[in-house]
């Protein structure tokens, strides 16, 4: 198993007036994308303003790339990218200017990644911060997050903000990053946005980890929603006997049903007729998720 | 051009600068150029009879000379004030005004440590200060011949600037201190303008009180204008209690700043 990007003890956080944290014992493992899940006020801000030494706990250890956030903060950060949550960033400047400078704190960012990475997210970085849109500015923060190549990427709400398209070339980022052996740790409120990216899904809530769980394992166990057009009708007993199909209903020539594990069985009793076109959707893991583990939806949105 | 904390804060001000600039040379040079006006056998006549406990409060007893006005109207009173604003304006931003406004967190979440950020900014305070104070010392020399303000050294005039930077030093650390501790701008500017008030009531009117007259020692006006640097040079022991202010405030405010969290 390869070490961990981030690994916490215990882990406690108390404003005086509320509990931001209330013992977190959190694994992320590197090379993975670890999504962070929870409802409004559950600690997911906290948790990753400790880790990046902004914030202090008040008890418990917090180990992130092997270092210790409080003693080794520096030598940490030079190693991280963070996304705030509110990514708020004086107006008065362009987006390059504000580029260029954090770069510079940072030391070695290669020159063109600023504008390949601007490019890529269709970002104009010679406009004054100001007069963008808050997905535009939004976008200058993941580029400042993403442009010094990092180790460990921790993002709070990373996509909020952005258009679908953008929410798209997001997820793709975080999987290359995943790919060259390089961790992404992000928090979400939607489970369907978690999904399309993480390789691992934690819950958190008031403060504590509720369950972590494997994306691949949750979809292998959660029902797709198939929708198949014949070219003529069909007759609904030909699907009575397939295994793993639920809520099967046939109007003429279309057949909607839900599969719940392996599509083979159902796939050769399809072609049994002449098909037009079929749709078989991503499962929607929000509700197997919440369902096997009896959290409640209301909790995460 | 963006290479640090340094540059970027005064690159981020540099209109805000240039407009203190002008203001400070502006308004110094007014005060200044009115000097052949004061100098006129009736206005002598007039502050004569003045009860010298008025004179004394205002810092006009030496008023008839152009060092003695420069120093009283000039640098012990408008551009005191200007500066003071300007330092506790900027001093509160350093670290409140950019935690308060959420832009704190973006850049402390990169490589450098708190107090690095901090002192880098605090610097780029005390080169702005040196800034304003130059453009208003160029206006000054450029108005000596025109004005008839004899009987100024060149190196007494710089004297009075070295002073004058540190007054606001001494402001600026006191807002920075307050602001890095809490966090908040409102103690940052609250302590500055404290800091101002009790210094003008120790410089003029509580030494008017018997048995207080010692307070002035404790005012950060007499420490910039008490010994009249503009006619006997630099005050050693005046720019020694800023200075040792100075370090105590920012190192204070600093290592405050490095323990507590960083709000949102
Ligand atoms: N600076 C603070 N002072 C006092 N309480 C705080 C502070 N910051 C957070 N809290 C409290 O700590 C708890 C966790 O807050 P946190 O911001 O970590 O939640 P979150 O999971 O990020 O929520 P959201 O989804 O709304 O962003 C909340 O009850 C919140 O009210
Ligand atoms: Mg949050």
């Amino acid at each position: 198993m390869p070490e961990a990007a981030i690994r916490t003890e215990a882990l406690v956080k108390d404003y005086g007036t509320a509990r931001g944290l209330d013992g977190l014992d959190l694994e992320v493992l590197t090379g993975e994308v670890f999504g962070f899940l929870g409802p409004n006020g559950a600690g997911k801000t906290t948790a990753i303003r400790l880790f990046v030494d902004l914030i202090r706990p008040t008890s418990g250890e917090a180990t992130v790339l092997g270092l210790d956030p409080r003693s080794d903060g520096v030598e940490l950060r030079r190693r991280l990218g963070y996304l705030p949550g509110d990514f708020v960033v004086d107006g008065r400047q362009s987006g390059r200017e504000l580029l260029t400078y954090l770069a510079n704190l940072r030391g070695r960012v290669a020159a063109t990644r600023i504008d390949d990475l601007a490019e890529r997210l269709g970002l104009d970085t010679t406009r004054e911060v100001k007069t963008l849109s808050r997905g535009n500015r939004q976008k200058i923060g993941v580029i400042q997050a993403f442009m010094h190549e990092p180790e460990l990427l921790v993002l709070d709400e990373p996509t909020s903000g952005l258009d679908p398209f953008l929410q798209a070339e997001f997820v793709a980022m975080a999987r290359e990053v995943a790919a060259e052996g390089r961790t992404v740790f992000m928090s979400s409120h939607v489970m369907s946005e978690v999904q399309r990216c993480a390789d691992r899904v934690g819950v958190i809530r008031a403060g504590r980890l509720v369950t972590v769980e494997s994306i691949h394992e949750l979809g292998q166990r959660s029902a797709r929603h198939v929708e198949v057009l014949f070219a003529a009708p069909v007759p609904a007993e030909d699907f009575a006997g397939v295994s793993g199909l639920r809520d099967v209903a046939v109007a003429g020539s279309r057949l909607t049903c839900r599969l719940d594990g392996p599509a083979d069985e159902l796939l050769k009793a399809i072609a049994a007729h002449p098909v037009i076109t079929i749709t078989a959707e991503e499962p929607d893991l929000t509700d197997v998720f919440f369902e096997s583990f009896d959290i409640g939806r209301d909790d995460a949105g | 051009m963006l290479a640090d904390s340094f540059t970027k804060w005064l690159w981020d001000r540099r209109r805000s600068i240039a407009t203190w600039t002008v203001a400070v040379a502006a308004v110094g040079g007014f005060y200044a150029a009115f000097w052949p006006t004061i100098d006129s056998p009736d206005m002598r006549d007039a502050i004569e009879n003045y009860p010298s406990g008025l004179l004394e409060a205002l810092n006009y007893t030496d008023i008839a000379t152009p060092s003695g006005y420069l120093s009283a109207t000039v640098y012990g009173l408008v551009v005191a004030a200007l500066v003071i604003v300007y330092s506790v304006s900027a001093g509160a931003r350093l670290v409140a005004g950019d935690e308060e406004a959420g832009t704190l967190d973006l850049v402390l979440a990169h490589p450098l440590s708190r107090s690095r950020l901090a002192l880098q900014r605090y610097a780029a305070l005390v080169v702005s200060l040196v800034t304003i104070s130059s453009g208003l010392l160029v206006v000054i020399v450029a108005l000596v011949k025109p004005f008839d303000l004899t009987g100024i050294s060149f190196g007494d005039l710089l004297a009075m600037h070295v002073h004058l930077v540190l007054f606001g030093m001494v402001f600026g650390a006191m807002a920075y201190a307050a602001g890095a501790a809490t966090g908040r701008r409102a103690p940052a500017v609250g302590g500055g303008a404290l800091l101002a008030v009790f210094g003008f009531a120790a410089n003029g009117i509580l030494p008017q009180v018997d048995g207080l007259e010692w307070i002035d020692r404790l005012s950060p006006f007499a420490w910039l204008n008490g010994g009249a640097p503009l006619q006997n040079g630099l005050q050693i022991v005046d720019l020694s209690i800023m200075v040792v202010l100075v370090v105590v405030l920012v190192a204070t405010g600093t290592v405050a700043f490095e323990r507590r969290d960083v709000s949102v």
